[in-house]
């Protein structure tokens, strides 16, 4: 079975609009790619130009080395589930989930079996024979997924799946994807989320979409601790970003002078200094920054302290303080070299 | 809620019952009534008695019933077929093909009844389709008229269907006929259901083109009403309308129990 | 479809913004065979009608026969009258049932969807009973005067047809009005009345701006319906109330002239097709 998917150059347009634009992406087989940007950043729109509701303005899409481009969704052999669920409402669960095999003409004798496979790999065997409209939403996730792995798809497009659920529920479904993904380790996943968290936990790679464009890809640490774009820096985590300038040894940041790594940064230039604010600690160090508390937080079991330097708001994800620096008293903020990341591009004030 | 005083509301109650009781309500109890009496000189009906239903139900009325069953059953089923591949065949079509298919089928509503019964009238008692003087020629122009109606329910329902179940069924690898069958046509269930019965009630009641077109043999039950009435039997013809009114409703009643045991949301 | 190519441009509307699956047909081609049959059984023989009309003198004689100009006044001034009758009637009855609501109006709104069901000849048969020379109301006034005869006699008169349309043609402004008004937020009426507002006030200034699309859609609705309306008209059995569907009736008929019934046929479809495209254009705009 030949599994993966690639994206080459596809352009999709909706009367005279862009949403997406000239997408180059490759989903190895067995690879969970996960499309992560806000609405309208056209993640959606990629994996539904895959899924073939959508037909590419220009470049082709490749599902197993094959050019599918131009087939209509059922010749594509693909999986899908989708946000609502989509499920069959006049269909009882059983009858969902060998939809697709009844509709591909697969060997009667077989069907059961298969349908039973699928129903036990998530957990759904005991619900065969209800209506969708008898199950809560995260048992029609699972019915949904069902349905889409019974048909023995090359790749499984995931669109939104767990935003309908509940947070607890959702963090359970995530684990639960995790498990179906090792046990089904040739099926290639495209996971659309605008959700950082489910990016992080389950995505081998992680393709950050923002305004129709690919923003930056690779994988969940690799973004997180060295972001190419302040897009991808902001989005995939908490960022401070702070404008600085670049200088021999260093930047300079409201007319400090602080030490990171800023190997080809022309000395001179304006660049923008990203440090995660779990990173930053409270007391003297190395690279400090003095300011005025301006908004201190209880998060549980830390607290975010809201510092301005310098007319910029830096924020500090502190372990849990006894005592709470009162506002307005100026504290001293610090980051190691090694946690802070010089983004090249411009500068962004604000 | 809009009026919070206690006298302002039973004002507005009482102004209600003094139109909606004598205008709505009055009238099918009095056709009710006097289908069961003999005399009405005065405030009341009087004679009570049964037999115009016991005439009603044999010879003449019979058949007109059975005519009106027939004819209203055969319009009903072609109007959905018709209105329903038209409604499902624009939905698939560019804006301006949907906007030209859905005009044309909705133009019988727009030109009066009498009218369409004297275009059939015209157009089928001359060559090469001869069907005046028969069945058919009533029952074509009872499809006729029905079928706007059938076309502009289905389609509304085309449209409220949500795609995502057509896409979902795709994305199985099921083709568009497949997908039609076995999820478009279950999911519009209801729908159709529905405009069954609205066309059924319409052939049932259906009078102005039928005016135009019956032959001796085949003779509706609104136009069987009319005849009653038109020379002074009015207590017969009351009868016939309360049985009209009643198989109307149990054809409706029918139709809305298929329709909650169809409906899946 | 099928001929498009990948890297074609589509243009789709922004309703439907989705491409297409790629079909072995032109999608077209699937609508041939519905128009073929409505071309056969109801474009043909409208064209007909046309044609029929187009005979030598049909239309000069028609058009200047007194009975023809009688029967346009008396259909268009009927119809206008009843339509009339009708958003009055229906803007106060669903507005009680909706914003006044008392135990049972669900039935009543049930009640007027079967009415709708009902043909419409049933009206003047019921009101036979009622206003008839024998009927109930001149019944009670004989019992009560002792007179021989009771006052009620318009029932042969546009005065009976008008009270007729307007009893049944109230329901089909009822239902656009009182979908308009299940959507509209109770929440507005509260924080008006607690704004001080008194009911008329909030009828005339949220209400009724949020059931203006519903009216218009449901009064031109019963406009339509009303210049088209023969049941009414011929169960009243008055000579003196002739209007164009009943002059087509009794033209080809009655009275065998084809070409003249074609007349006025195009007279009316003219008059109610023309209103019926208004309708459409309101209703669309409206959301209906």
């Amino acid at each position: 079975m030949n599994s993966g998917i690639r994206f080459d150059g596809v352009s999709v347009a909706y009367g005279g609009t862009t949403v997406l634009d000239h997408l180059d992406l490759t989903v190895e087989p067995g690879e969970v790619m996960a499309l992560l940007g806000p609405s309208g950043s056209g993640k959606t729109t990629a994996l539904r130009a895959v899924a073939g509701f959508v037909r590419p303005a220009s470049g082709r899409v490749f599902i197993g080395g094959q050019d599918v481009t131009a087939l209509p969704p059922y010749k594509r052999g693909i999986g899908m589930v989708v946000q609502q669920y989509a499920l069959f409402p006049h269909l009882r669960v059983d009858a969902n989930v060998a939809f697709g095999l009844k509709a591909q003409k697969a060997p009667k004798a077989e069907i059961p079996a298969r349908v039973a496979e699928a129903l036990e790999m998530t957990g759904m065997a005991a619900y065969a024979r209800r209506y969708p409209r008898e199950l809560s939403g995260g048992q029609q996730q699972r019915v949904a997924i069902a349905r889409a792995l019974a048909i023995r798809p090359r790749v499984l497009l995931l669109d939104e799946p767990l935003s309908a659920l509940d947070a607890r529920l959702r963090s359970g479904m995530l684990a639960e994807l995790a498990r179906l993904h090792r046990e089904l380790p040739d099926v290639s996943i495209l996971y659309v989320t605008h959700d950082q968290v489910e990016a992080l936990t389950l995505a081998d790679r992680i393709a950050v979409m923002d305004k129709a464009r690919l923003q930056d890809c690779g994988t969940p640490q690799d973004l997180y601790r060295r972001p190419r774009t302040e897009f991808t820096a902001s989005f995939v985590g908490n960022a401070n970003l702070l404008p600085v300038t670049v200088a021999a040894d260093g930047v300079l940041f409201e007319g400090a002078e602080l030490k990171v790594p800023a190997a080809d940064a022309t000395p001179g230039s304006t660049a923008t200094l990203c440090v995660r604010p779990h990173l930053v600690g409270l007391g003297d160090g190395p690279n400090a920054l003095r300011g005025r508390v301006t908004e201190v937080q209880w998060r549980g079991s830390t607290h975010r302290l809201y510092v301005e330097v310098g007319g910029h708001r830096v924020k500090a994800d502190v372990r849990e303080l006894r005592e709470t620096p009162a506002l307005g008293t100026e504290v001293t903020l610090h980051f190691a070299p090694q946690d802070a990341v010089l983004l090249g591009a411009g500068v962004a004030d604000g | 809620m809009l009026v919070h005083s206690r006298t302002g509301r039973w004002t507005a109650w009482a102004l209600f019952a003094v139109l909606f009781v004598p205008l709505f309500a009055l009238p099918l109890l009095v056709i009710v009534a006097a289908s069961f009496s003999t005399h009405w000189s005065g405030a009341f009906p009087s004679g009570p008695t049964t037999a115009h239903y016991t005439a009603a139900v044999r010879g003449e009325s019979l058949q007109a019933l059975t005519t009106s069953l027939v004819t209203a059953v055969t319009a009903s089923l072609v109007a959905l077929t018709v209105g329903t591949w038209a409604a499902l065949a624009s939905a698939a079509m560019g804006r301006r093909g949907r906007r030209i298919l859905d005009a044309l089928f909705m133009l019988p509503v727009a030109v009066p009844s009498v009218v369409v019964g004297l275009a059939v009238l015209v157009a089928f008692s001359q060559p090469p389709v001869l069907l005046n003087g028969t069945r058919w020629i009533v029952i074509l122009a009872h499809t006729v008229l029905v079928t706007a109606f059938a076309h502009q329910s289905v389609s509304a329902a085309v449209r409220r269907l949500d795609p995502m179940y057509e896409q979902a069924a795709a994305g199985l690898g099921a083709r568009p006929s497949y997908v039609l069958l076995r999820v478009r046509l279950p999911l519009l269930l209801p729908s159709l259901n529905a405009a069954a019965g609205l066309c059924f009630a319409l052939s049932m009641g259906e009078l102005s083109a039928t005016m135009m077109l019956y032959p001796p043999d085949w003779l509706p039950l609104p136009v069987l009403i009319f005849t009653a009435t038109d020379r002074g039997s009015l207590f017969t013809g009351s009868a016939l309308a309360v049985i009209l009114m009643a198989a109307t409703l149990l054809a409706l009643l029918a139709v809305s129990r298929i329709r909650t045991r169809a409906s899946f949301r | 479809m099928a001929s498009a190519s990948p890297g074609a441009v589509t243009v789709a509307a922004p309703a439907a913004p989705e491409a297409r699956a790629p079909r072995s047909l032109p999608t077209w081609v699937w609508a041939l065979p519905p128009v073929a049959v409505l071309a056969l059984v109801f474009l043909y023989p409208l064209a007909l009608v046309v044609q029929e009309s187009l005979a030598p003198g049909a239309y000069a004689g028609v058009l200047a026969s007194e009975s023809f100009r009688d029967a346009l006044v008396t259909t268009v001034w009927l119809a206008v009258a009843s339509t009339a009758g009708c958003l009055v009637l229906g803007f106060a009855l669903a507005l009680v049932i909706a914003f006044v609501p008392f135990p049972g109006g669900r039935a009543v709104a049930k009640f007027i969807d079967v009415f709708l069901s009902f043909p419409s000849f049933l009206v003047t048969l019921a009101l036979l009973f009622l206003y008839g020379t024998v009927g109930m109301a001149n019944g009670v006034w004989t019992d009560v005067t002792g007179d021989a005869t009771g006052p009620f006699r318009f029932l042969t008169t546009p005065w009976g047809v008008l009270l007729a349309e307007i009893t049944y043609f109230t329901p089909f402004v009822m239902r656009p009005l009182l979908a308009a008004f299940s959507q509209l937020e109770t929440a507005q009426l509260e924080v008006a009345s607690s704004l001080g507002a008194r009911p008329i006030r909030i009828i005339r200034q949220v209400i009724l701006p949020e059931a203006l699309p519903a009216l218009a859609a449901g009064g031109s609705l019963v406009l339509v319906m009303c210049l088209n309306e023969f049941g009414i008209v011929l169960f009243t059995g008055a000579k003196g109330v002739t209007t164009l569907p009943m002059l087509v009736y009794s033209k080809a008929i009655l009275e065998s002239d084809y070409a003249a019934a074609c007349v006025v046929a195009v007279v009316n479809i003219a008059l109610s097709v023309g209103l019926y495209v208004l309708y459409r254009g309101v209703s669309r705009r409206a959301g209906a």
